[in-house]
């Protein structure tokens, strides 16, 4: 790991969304054991895995891990924690009409 | 078709709930791609903490109140209770008035949205951590999430909306939260949570008249479970005493009680319409919410606001018309519009700042923080 420089891993992935009346949730775990670190990002490939009301649906997929810089980890170390609005149902969210 | 298979939500145990939300069988993704009604994506994020801090905690010290809590969590009496039966009376989605239909779709959508996100964030540590009174915690409460967000999901699809899922094949930052500040701010959020939800409920309970879609009686159920997790978060924070005596800790503790409640006055009284439909002063409303919110969290903070200084109400109303100039200089653009944007947060920093700095008012902290729902 660079202090500047980004690497990339791909990993196998499985994703899981339930999309039904007792259970919305979305999930994804990397399958080789890879460990995500603060300031990574993960882009699982292929089409967007919809699941019809009602069901649950899982995947296997492949999935790129870009690795954050060094300077970018230490960053989002000192900065994720401001996020944590998110959490609150009053939460911002500006990109919930589309 | 998975739907017709025993849902976790009627197991007779937590451990069965939980085999069978993990032992649910897969479906192809082929089946899935000719149901197409989305237009809202929802845009959770992705957290990573500090798992090893996580895994250290040891709930020893209030092990008899923890194995009480999870043992009622376990007994799940809310299960069952999200369904819709012959209370849901139907919702008259056409008829409502344009602004009024687009606030409460907005106020649904970030319920949502808060629900899935505390879901992704639970289901992340039950899945990394490997202390197990941590990870049967994270699990159930995962469970409650996604119960609540389908329920809500199920409210706006009668409304036409469909949430998209779609976002997991989207670029993911992962963002991270250190253990202690995932306990200050998930301990605030599900209490103030809870404050929100009664004060509503019970407010239309005196005033049914103003009950103008069915969501809102099943909010007292509702935030009895945002209540349990807020009482397991506040056994966490007791584990160790330095997360609340400490003098860095503390002043954590008043920064998240002071952007809390001040995003809540402000992201509120962006939705005047929905507030005058339910018959509620936005401002009694606010006042209310931290009055309660601030007398249930003296069961493990040393400290609460002092939401009756002459300073709070001014300065609270100030971030929230630097709050309307910010997001009106954003949709200006260009010069003038970026000058505007940033003299309002100028304004909004200065405005929070006053906030920060009101004297608290200390208490001395109880010696077991066990608190029932009793608003």
């Amino acid at each position: 790991m660079g202090l500047l420089t980004r690497t990339t891993e791909t990993a196998p992935c499985t994703v899981r969304v339930s999309h039904r009346f007792d259970e919305l949730s979305a999930h994804l775990r990397l399958d080789n054991g890879a460990v995500i670190h603060p300031g990574d990002s993960v882009l699982v490939h292929g089409s967007e895995i919809m699941a019809p009301y009602g069901e649950v649906v899982e995947e296997k997929r492949e999935a790129t891990i870009t690795r954050a810089s060094a300077l970018e980890r230490l960053w989002t170390r000192a900065t994720g924690d401001l996020e944590f609005m998110e959490l609150c149902e009053f939460s911002f969210s500006d990109e919930v009409m589309t | 078709m998975n739907a017709q298979l025993p849902h976790s939500s009627t197991a007779a145990t937590a451990e069965e709930a939980i085999a069978r939300q993990e032992a649910l069988p897969p479906l192809s993704n082929e089946a899935a791609t000719d149901v197409a009604m989305q237009n809202t994506l929802l845009t959770p994020r992705f957290y990573t903490t500090d798992f090893d801090e996580m895994d250290a905690i040891d709930v020893t010290p209030v092990r008899e109140e923890w194995d009480r809590l999870i043992a009622a969590m376990k007994a799940d009496p809310n299960r069952g209770h999200f369904k819709k039966n012959e209370d849901w009376d139907d919702v008259d989605w056409e008829g409502m008035e344009p602004r009024l239909k687009r606030e409460f779709i907005d106020f649904l959508i970030s319920s949502c949205t808060a629900e899935f996100s505390g879901c992704v964030l639970y289901k992340e540590m039950k899945r990394r951590g490997s202390n197990e009174d941590i990870t049967t915690l994270f699990q159930l409460m995962a469970r409650d999430e996604a119960r609540h967000a389908g329920f809500i999901n199920d409210a706006l699809r009668e409304a036409g909306i469909a949430v998209n899922l779609g976002f997991l094949t989207k670029q993911k930052k992962y963002t991270y939260f250190r253990p202690k500040f995932i306990y200050y701010a998930t301990y605030l959020s599900e209490k103030i949570g809870y404050a929100r939800y009664i004060t509503i409920y019970r407010h239309l309970e005196a005033n049914p008249e103003h009950r103008f879609h069915p969501i809102f009686k099943w909010f007292r159920e509702w935030c009895n479970d945002e209540f349990s997790h807020g009482e397991a978060f506040a056994l966490l924070l007791r584990t160790d005493p330095r997360l609340t005596q400490s003098w860095g800790n503390k002043f954590w503790i008043k920064f998240f009680l002071t952007a809390v409640y001040s995003t809540m006055w402000v992201r509120d009284h962006q939705r005047p319409v929905f507030h005058e439909a339910l018959g509620v002063d936005t401002t009694w409303y606010g006042q209310e919410v931290f009055r309660k919110t601030s007398e249930i969290s003296r069961q493990v903070f040393p400290f609460t606001l002092d939401i009756d200084h002459p300073r709070w109400r001014p300065n609270l109303d100030r971030l929230e018309r630097a709050s309307v100039q910010v997001a009106k200089g954003k949709e200006r653009g260009g010069i003038a519009g970026t000058v505007s944007r940033l003299a309002g947060m100028a304004k909004a920093a200065f405005g929070f700042a006053a906030l920060y700095t009101i004297p608290v008012i200390r208490h001395d902290v109880p010696e077991t923080s066990r608190l029932e729902p009793a608003y």
